[in-house]
Parts: structure tokens; C-alpha cells; sequence
């Protein structure tokens, strides 16, 4: 924008004027939201409202409820393999997609993408009617006389959860992963296979570096995903298998305690920022973070 | 592809044995939802079009594909206007102003539907909004908006600063060159996004269910059925849903084909001619 010319007329076709309404409309139902989430958190709440008296009850109690501490740690474990093995796999996936696909890429990555739309619940209830004690998998086995009875762990357990988010995410796991490898051309595998470099050298010391930005982004954005469902585990977890968004579930819409609803999730927001700046940080420390090529 | 490919079988292998773990369970849903008996398990004994005719037939589900269908199109309008907004003022602004707002919008991207949800809740009920299919617009506008503005910045950051530069020196206003010189060349991206932001809103349950009121969006039809029995109904929803968000990925797909064809085509002719 030219200096001279920005006085009140100028200031009004300033280019950020046309963008000031969209931020003010994320600032009204974004930020207030969230600011009244952490306001309602010091509250005490009964039946879908919230008084005074300012407490610190609700951390409290958020902190050490016994089953709040259960669901964090389903939370946490579910998360943590769910991410990182759908990264594991959606890893040799883009490298397939992008050094060997050839014309195949573009249809395959469809399919994934496709696979997404397929509908979120659609995807939970897929998995009941295959884990489920009358589903594929139970009448498969035992319609081959390899069980008896069964197998009643398969559904309404932790694993069964477990499964279901494998399938929700690994689409975006490829997707991310897939355009994040696509800068990377095949003179810098041939260059460091010209240099007598063996497959897992290559790996290891090529495509791991110059992929551990958006590896690491993947896996957050899965882990964060994933350990804050509580749709998958009511469907296919049992009482084995809820994560804590079962407890937020349960106070905001259950019994319409919002302040210790509220706790938890201001809760949840602080262990996914340190997390992410955690995870900033050791990218940083390994030089990591800002890899260029070219 | 410009390059030679090379062969990875350990790479291939694992390809397939991911689309395979994406696609077996939905094709078991689809293949049930043409089951002749209520039964939901093998063995499959005959095919039937008797659970689509229930549900076609079914008042709930079709007020919910109306209310979705309602929802959807309004959140694409309203993320189409804002998010083309802000990524035209971001997209025209260089330094730190420009900076500061393009992460104030896209600050929700990383914010679990989950805590969003409970959030808007808090925020509606603190303010005495009572819930409505219009809360959920806002809930989904504020949802996807920010995917929207990567998409869109990208395509408006394209566009050559000598052109708006001519375009001014031949006196053209700003409305005018947004309008003559950006417009053309970003609505098919524009287009799609809002695609896109119709097709999120209408799969989106999990905010959704937190700030709707007495309607249901048919995510929240499927959700209250799966609570109750199992249905074989269900099979034929989820198949129809399937089948519905294929077509309209698929339309998005041969569209944005077309104009990479478009595109190519074009750039061969400038390049001849």
C-alpha cells in the first residue's frame, strides 16, 4: 500500500479492511467461546448453568477422579499408536505414491481420499458389524470351526476403539504425508545411491530428515484427533475403552456440570500446546525444523 | 509424471494392504444394506432393495437430509464470503498486519471438534442464543473457514502483482480489479473449497452435536439409531450417505481435471503462440 495515500479513504480500501469482518466473526464466536470455557472452568456449574463462588474445585476434581484418570490414560495410549502407526504406514504409502506410482498416484490417492468421505459414523458402525460378537470376523471363524464361542474381546474394548481410529485417520495420514514428499525428487535418491548408499542408509539419512516436520505434524494432528473422540468409544468401547471426551460428554450434556466439563477441557487444550511445543522443540534441538533442498 | 519411477515391492505391498483395511469394512456395509433378510451377519442370502425403500420412505431421515442439506449450503455460502474475505486482505498484505490476522483465523484449525464443541456451547448458553440449526452454521462456518483460507490464500498468493499494477495505472478501482483481474482467475479454487466446506458440514457430527437444538442433521439421525438397535436400516443410510458424498467427490474430482486440462492447454497455446 502506497503511504502517501492512506488517509481515511485509503485505510477504508485497505486490503485488511475487507479482511476485518471474517476476524471479527472468528474473534466473536472463536475466542469468546473459548474465553468463556476457561472463565466457566473457575466456575461452580449445576444443571446446565454456572455461579459464583470463583473455585478451583473443578481441577480438582478433574485432576483426581479416578475415572478421569483412567479415560486421560486410554486417551494418551490410544493416541499415542494410533498416531504413530498410521504415520508408520502412511510413510512407505507416500513414498509409493510418489517415486513409484507413476500414473497410478493420482487414482490411488483418490481412493484414499474417497475412503474419507465415506462419513464418520458410517466408518464407526462399519467396524461393529465386523468386530461385533455376531459379525464377520466372529461368524467367519467360527463358521470354519476355528472357535467355538465368540471372540467377545474384539468389540466393546480398547482394541476395538483402537481399530476404528486406525481406519479414521489413516487417510490423513497419507494425505499429509503425501504432500509433504512430493518436493523431494527422485536426483536426491539417486544421488545418495550413486554414492553407494544402501536402502536403509537412504531412509534413515535422506527421506527420515527431510520428513520429520511434517511426520511430526501428522502425528499431532492424529494424536489430537484421535485421543479426543468420544463417539468411537461409545459405539465400539465398552467400559474398557472410553477416553476422556466421555467425561466432557458426560458433563455437558449428561449431567450439565459445565464447570468441571469446562476444566477438563482447558485441561486438554494446556497438555496438547505443551505437547506441541514439546514436540517443536526436540525438532529444533535434532536441526530438524527448517530443512531446505535445492 | 516427468521422471522415471522405480520399483519399492516392500512400499507396494504396503499400499495395498492399506486400501484394503480402508475398504473391506465399507464394502461389508454396502453389501448388507442389499441383504434380503434383517440379518446382519454372513451368511448373505439374497439381494434385496427393501431397507433403501424403508428409508426413502423413512420421515426422520429425510427431515435430516433437508436440515443437512440446509446447513451445508449455508455453511459453504457464509465460509465462502468470509474466508474469500480474509484471504484476499492476508493475501494483499505483506508484513506482520497481514501475518497477524491470517493467524487469528486459522488459529480453530487446531482446536479438537470436541473442545470447539463444548465451547460454542458454553459461549450460546452464557449469551442466551437458544440452539438452532442456525448455531450450527456459525459452529460449522468457524469449523471449516480456516481450511478454506489456506486453500484459498494459495490460489489468490498466485496471482501476478504486475497485473493489478496494470489494471491501477489504467485506473481501475479495487473493486474493479477484484473483481476483472483476481476473480477469474481464482473462482474455480474458490468453488471448490466451498465444495469442500459443503462436504465437511455435512458429515460433521461431533460439534454438531453439541450445538444443535430440537433438529437433527442426518449425522445425528444415524447417531440416535445406533444408539437404540442395531438396524439394518442403518446399512442402507450409511450406503446411501457413502454413495452421496462419492458423487459429489467425484463431480469435484473430473471438474478440477478438467481445468488442470484447461490449464495445460492454455499454457501449451501461450507457449506456441
Amino acid at each position: 500500500m502506497d503511504r502517501r495515500r492512506l488517509g481515511l479513504g485509503g485505510l477504508l480500501r485497505h486490503p485488511l479492511t475487507v479482511a476485518t469482518p471474517s476476524v471479527l466473526v472468528m474473534l466473536a464466536f472463536f475466542f469468546a467461546p473459548v474465553v468463556i470455557t476457561v472463565v466457566y472452568s473457575f466456575l461452580t456449574g449445576e444443571l446446565f448453568q454456572v455461579s459464583r463462588p470463583i473455585t478451583l474445585g473443578n481441577y480438582e476434581s478433574a485432576l483426581t477422579l479416578d475415572v478421569n484418570r483412567t479415560m486421560a490414560l486410554n486417551s494418551v495410549i490410544i493416541g499415542v499408536i494410533v498416531a504413530t502407526v498410521t504415520v508408520a504406514v502412511g510413510m512407505p504409502v507416500a513414498y509409493w505414491l510418489h517415486f513409484s506410482a507413476g500414473r497410478w498416484a493420482t487414482p490411488v490417492i483418490s481412493l484414499v481420499v474417497a475412503s474419507m468421505f465415506a462419513g464418520y459414523l458410517v466408518r464407526i458402525y462399519a467396524w461393529r458389524t465386523v468386530l461385533g460378537t455376531n459379525g464377520v470376523i466372529n461368524s467367519g471363524l467360527s463358521g470354519s470351526g476355528l472357535i467355538d464361542e465368540p471372540l467377545g474381546f474384539l468389540i466393546f474394548s480398547r482394541a476395538a476403539v483402537t481399530i476404528a481410529e486406525l481406519h479414521l485417520m489413516l487417510p490423513f495420514a497419507i494425505v499429509m504425508l503425501y504432500a509433504a514428499i512430493r518436493p523431494i525428487r527422485l536426483d536426491h535418491l539417486e544421488a545418495a545411491e550413486d554414492l553407494g548408499s544402501s536402502p536403509s542408509i537412504r531412509w534413515r539419512r535422506l527421506i527420515l530428515p527431510l520428513m520429520a516436520a511434517p511426520m511430526a505434524s501428522a502425528w499431532m494432528f492424529i494424536f489430537i484427533v484421535s485421543s479426543s473422540d468420544f463417539v468411537t468409544p461409545q459405539f465400539l468401547g465398552g467400559l474398557d475403552g472410553q477416553l476422556i471426551g466421555t467425561q466432557i460428554n458426560r458433563y455437558f450434556r449428561e449431567s450439565g456440570d459445565y464447570g468441571k466439563g469446562a476444566a477438563l477441557a482447558v485441561l486438554m487444550i494446556v497438555f496438547y500446546t505443551v505437547l506441541y511445543l514439546l514436540i517443536q522443540g526436540g525438532l529444533r534441538m535434532a536441526k530438524l525444523n527448517r530443512i531446505e533442498w535445492d | 509424471m516427468q521422471y522415471q519411477t522405480r520399483r519399492s515391492i516392500p512400499t507396494l505391498l504396503t499400499t495395498i494392504g492399506a486400501l484394503a483395511f480402508l475398504f473391506v469394512p465399507l464394502f461389508i456395509v454396502i453389501l448388507f444394506s442389499f441383504h434380503a433378510t434383517d440379518a446382519l451377519t454372513p451368511p448373505f442370502e439374497g439381494v434385496s432393495l427393501r431397507w433403501y425403500r424403508e428409508v426413502l420412505a423413512d420421515d426422520a431421515v429425510r427431515d435430516g437430509l433437508f436440515t443437512s442439506l440446509r446447513v451445508a449450503v449455508l455453511t459453504a455460502v457464509t465460509t465462502l464470503i468470509f474466508g474469500t474475505a480474509a484471504a484476499y486482505g492476508v493475501s494483499r498484505t505483506a508484513g506482520r498486519a497481514g501475518a497477524a490476522y491470517a493467524t487469528l483465523f486459522l488459529l480453530p484449525i487446531a482446536m479438537p471438534g470436541l473442545i470447539l464443541g463444548v465451547a460454542l456451547l458454553s459461549f450460546f448458553s452464557n449469551r442466551s442464543i437458544s440452539l438452532s440449526t442456525l448455531t450450527v452454521v456459525i459452529a460449522h462456518t468457524v469449523f471449516v473457514a480456516p481450511v478454506f483460507f489456506i486453500v484459498a490464500r494459495t490460489a489468490l498468493d498466485r496471482i501476478d502483482e504486475a497485473q493489478l499494477e496494470a489494471a491501477a495505472d489504467l485506473g481501475a478501482t479495487p473493486g474493479y480489479r477484484f473483481r476483472k483481474v483476481i476473480l477469474p482467475q481464482v473462482l474455480p479454487v474458490l468453488l471448490a473449497g466451498a465444495a469442500m466446506a459443503f462436504v465437511i458440514s455435512f458429515d460433521e457430527f461431533i460439534v454438531t452435536f453439541f450445538v444443535i437444538g430440537n433438529e437433527s442433521t442426518l449425522p445425528l439421525v444415524i447417531f440416535s439409531r445406533l444408539r437404540r438397535t442395531i438396524d439394518p436400516s442403518i446399512n442402507a443410510i450409511s450406503s446411501l450417505l457413502l454413495f452421496l458424498n462419492l458423487a459429489l467427490w467425484l463431480a469435484a474430482l473430473l471438474y478440477s481435471l478438467r481445468l488442470e486440462a484447461r490449464r495445460r492447454r492454455d499454457a501449451l497455446a501461450q507457449v506456441q503462440g
